[in-house]
Formats: structure tokens, C-alpha cells, sequence
């Protein structure tokens, strides 16, 4: 995929969405053999379901993401003037409202199986003439789906960066989270197996406190910048840095007297609206067309750059605070 | 000294690792266990069976006695653990209530793996295979107390082993 929208990406970013797609697929085919050998030998413990189910939940963001990139791609239209780059944003918040919602339920199933005193029952197998108590198997394969997730995690983690995509890292978090989900099971199994009966509801608990978790995170960073949030870094720690470059590379113009921009983020690219108050009140259209050209260059996830030439700046040149919940620094004009 | 120093910690690691593996090789032995230990008061003592009748598996004798393949079937596993079985007939609800309340250890009586009571009994896997006329396969189970899991492997590798 050589464009998003609008843009033409840079020869990094290609070859960052490109390994991107590569390790999505292989971690959808990863979560597939693994639903299946917990599924095979699952039985009775409560622990064991939800992290099978928690295993199902995490293709989710894996999905939303594969299937946004076909959307996202596409060149904005006569309909859709401002593109596709939404699909992603609404792919996070998919997801993000999935995992709540199936977290809930299973923590509601785990605590009121441990109110109850439900004691999990986990028989046996015959294996080769053998036979084996099924929370050995269980254990076993747990143990075998334990790595694979963490190394998958690691690498999403690093391209997300690149790419600038907000659901490819809520992905790699969670990827990267999973092995809690694993350990906690086989805590809870090889309880059952020494008579300590609650342990697998506790284990259950446990795991879908982590699936709520990760639900109310991507919940709330998809709908933080559905709402139009000024633009973040990535990990939404911190104002994006840009917005900073792109207000000093209009102020730096000699035709501008003061400049400042508003910045959203479109899910991968920035949507920039940018408000100049010129020198004179006579402005040569060849310089707000290279003042535009000069801010795309900037980064490319600057996409779509309108600069209106203002007598006055709608809202503050500084926001002052960096905070990024503070209200109302960019009231409009 | 310098050598003992460094043997020293070497021993201790040596028997540390001596200690899990025989604690382990301990605990192995024992998982799965029964949280309310159900095998190890009915090994060598009573084991309280209940019995809903269900031509051929549990038929009641005009003397009172009772016999089939499944009363032989517990009949076999208690004399492996070394049990006397004390039989109650009676209907499934009643004998599923008393096996929920720790009155019986196991119940008989013509029950498939398709049982609606698998949310309040521990269903043990099964012990025989009849085709019905229509084609569908009757899979016959037993039923345990929920999460008694060292009786319900030690009823399972019986079963494993072979039935008469």
C-alpha cells in the first residue's frame, strides 16, 4: 500500500504498514491454533474459559485494524471530502466498547460463581492408554501459548510508533498484556488441582479485571479523538510535538505577523487548519500556497492544510498549560 | 576461603533444587485433589451411592438386592478402593439434591453425557456406548459431587481400566 488518502507515504512508513499486515495476519493465525488447543482441552474451570474467551476478544483490534486499512486507503471523495481516516478511529472504538462489554460479563460470571461456591470440576483424559488428569494438559498448553504473544506484542509496539497508529498499539498493549491472562489460568488450574476450588474463580476474576481494563483504555482513546482532541503523541502522553513545528514554520514566514494552527488527528494523518494574521492586509496567493507546501513538508502525517488569512487569531497563539485536558485553550472564533 | 565460598552456594542450590523436586514429586501425587475429600473418607469406609432405576443398568430384585451393569460398575470401583457401597434408590432430583449436599458420593441410573443436571453434578466421562434404533449414540455417565476431582479421576481410570 503506497497511499493513505491523500498521501503518499514515505519509503519507512510503506514498509512499516507493510510488515504491519504481515504481523497481524500471523498473529490472527497464532490466536487461531490457539483457541483451538485451549478449546480442546478446556473443561470445567472458569479461569480456562475466560481466557479462552479473552484469547477470542484480542483478534478484535487485529480485525478492526486489517479490515480500517482497506478503508482507509481510499481517496477522499465528493462525499466524503475529509477521506476515509475515521475508519480507524472507529475501528478502536469498536473494539475498545467489545472489550468492555465482554470483560463486564465475565467478571460478573466470575464472582458470582465464587459467591455461590461453584467448585470446578476437571476429570481426566485417556491419552495413549494413559490416563491423565486434563489440568496437566491444560497447564501444558498454556505454557506452549504463553511466548509467541509477548515477541508479536514487542514488534506491533515498535511499528505503531512508526506508523502513528493509536489501535495498532492498544493491539500491541494488549498483546504484550496477555501472558498475565496465561499465568493467571494455570495459577487457577493447578489450584483446582490441589483442592483450593476458589482459586480458579479468583483467576477468573483476575483476568477479566484485565480485559475491563484494557477496555476502558481503548474506549476511552478512541473516543478522546473522535472528539477531536488536539492532536497526541501516539501513546496519548503528550501533546504532538508538531503543532509546536507547524506554528513556528508559519510564524517564520515574513509576510506572517502571528500564526497558530488547530491540529486533529485523523486516526494515522493530521487534519491542519491553520489561522494566519498577515504583516498587511494584502497577501500574494504564491506565498499562502508555499507557506501550505512548507508545512506539508513538514512530517508526513500532515494531510489536508487549509490556512485562513485572519485579521485576528480565533484562540490563543499558546495554550500556556501542556495539559492535555485542559478546557476551552481553543475556543473558536 | 574462596573454594568454599563458591561451593557453598552451589550446595545450597543443589539442595534446594533436591527439596522442590521431591516436594513436587509429593504434590504431584496428590493433584488432583478433592477440596472437600471425598476419596479419602470413602477409601476403606462407605461409599454412599444413589440409584434411580433404569432397566438394564439398575434393576431392583424382588429381594431387594440390586444389579445391573452400572450397580456392578460401582460395585467394581469400591472394591478397588476398598469400600463398602451403601445403595439409596430413589428418583434423579432427589438424589442429585442429596449428592449437592454431601449425603451421596456418586448416583447411577441409566444418565447419558447429555444430562440436564451437569450444572449441579460433576459428569464423569463415559462408561458405555449404546446405539439407539433412530442411529443416536446413548453415551451412559456417572454423576459426582462438583468438584471432587481426585474421585472423579480415580473413577475415570477405573473406568479406564476395563469393565467385565
Amino acid at each position: 500500500m503506497r497511499r493513505i488518502g491523500r498521501t503518499d507515504l514515505p519509503r519507512a512508513q510503506r514498509e512499516a504498514l507493510r510488515r504491519a499486515t504481515v504481523v497481524e495476519w500471523i498473529s490472527l493465525g497464532y490466536i487461531a491454533i490457539a483457541i483451538t488447543l485451549v478449546g480442546t482441552v478446556m473443561g470445567g474451570s472458569q479461569a480456562m474459559r475466560t481466557a479462552w474467551i479473552e484469547d477470542m476478544l484480542s483478534t478484535v483490534p487485529q480485525i478492526a485494524f486489517l479490515v480500517a486499512l482497506l478503508v482507509i486507503r481510499r481517496a477522499p471523495t465528493r462525499k466524503h471530502p475529509y477521506g476515509y481516516h475515521r475508519a480507524m478511529g472507529v475501528g478502536h472504538l469498536v473494539a475498545g466498547v467489545a472489550l468492555l462489554a465482554v470483560g463486564a460479563l465475565l467478571a460478573f460470571e466470575a464472582v458470582s460463581g465464587l459467591l455461590r461456591q461453584e467448585h470446578p470440576s476437571i476429570g481426566t483424559v485417556e491419552l495413549f492408554g494413559q490416563t491423565v488428569w486434563l489440568g496437566w494438559l491444560m497447564v501444558g498448553t498454556m505454557l506452549l501459548i504463553l511466548v509467541p504473544p509477548i515477541v508479536l506484542g514487542r514488534i506491533k509496539q515498535r511499528l505503531a510508533r512508526q506508523l502513528h497508529s493509536k489501535l495498532l498499539l492498544a493491539d500491541a498493549d494488549m498483546s504484550r498484556a496477555d501472558w498475565t491472562t496465561h499465568v493467571g489460568s494455570i495459577v487457577g488450574v493447578l489450584g483446582v488441582g490441589m483442592g483450593i476450588w476458589w482459586l480458579d474463580g479468583a483467576a477468573a476474576a483476575f483476568i477479566s479485571a484485565g480485559i475491563l481494563r484494557d477496555g476502558a483504555r481503548n474506549t476511552r482513546a478512541a473516543i478522546l479523538d473522535l472528539m477531536d482532541m488536539r492532536a497526541t503523541t501516539v501513546d496519548q502522553s503528550e501533546p504532538e510535538p508538531l503543532i509546536e513545528r507547524i506554528d513556528a514554520t508559519l510564524r517564520r514566514k515574513p509576510w506572517v505577523r502571528r500564526a497558530a494552527s488547530r491540529v486533529r488527528d485523523e486516526g494515522h494523518v493530521f487534519h491542519v487548519q491553520a489561522f494566519v494574521v498577515p504583516r498587511r492586509s494584502k497577501v500574494r496567493v504564491e506565498d499562502v500556497d508555499r507557506a501550505v507546501q512548507s508545512v506539508v513538508d513538514l512530517d508526513w502525517r500532515v494531510q489536508d492544510v487549509a490556512i485562513a488569512i485572519v485579521s485576528e487569531l480565533p484562540s490563543p497563539e499558546s495554550d500556556g498549560g501542556r495539559s492535555l485536558r485542559g478546557g476551552g485553550e481553543r475556543a473558536s472564533g | 576461603m574462596v573454594l568454599s565460598r563458591a561451593r557453598a552456594p552451589r550446595a545450597v542450590v543443589a539442595a534446594a533444587a533436591a527439596a522442590v523436586l521431591l516436594g513436587g514429586c509429593a504434590l504431584l501425587e496428590r493433584i488432583p485433589a478433592d477440596p472437600d475429600g471425598t476419596l479419602e473418607t470413602v477409601s476403606g469406609g462407605v461409599l454412599e451411592a444413589g440409584a434411580s432405576l433404569s432397566d438394564p443398568h439398575v434393576i431392583l430384585e424382588d429381594d431387594g438386592s440390586l444389579r445391573g451393569d452400572e450397580v456392578a460398575l460401582v460395585e467394581s470401583f469400591a472394591d478397588e478402593i476398598d469400600a463398602e457401597v451403601d445403595w439409596t434408590v430413589g428418583g434423579e432430583e432427589a438424589l442429585v439434591g442429596s449428592l449437592e449436599a454431601g449425603e451421596l458420593d456418586l448416583v447411577v441410573g441409566g444418565i447419558t453425557d447429555a444430562t440436564p443436571w451437569a450444572d449441579r453434578a460433576a459428569v464423569t466421562r463415559p462408561h458405555d456406548e449404546v446405539v439407539r434404533p433412530d442411529g443416536s449414540t446413548d453415551r451412559f455417565v456417572v454423576l459426582l459431587p462438583m468438584g471432587e476431582n481426585a474421585l472423579l479421576a480415580a473413577l475415570e481410570r477405573h473406568i479406564d481400566g476395563g469393565l467385565p
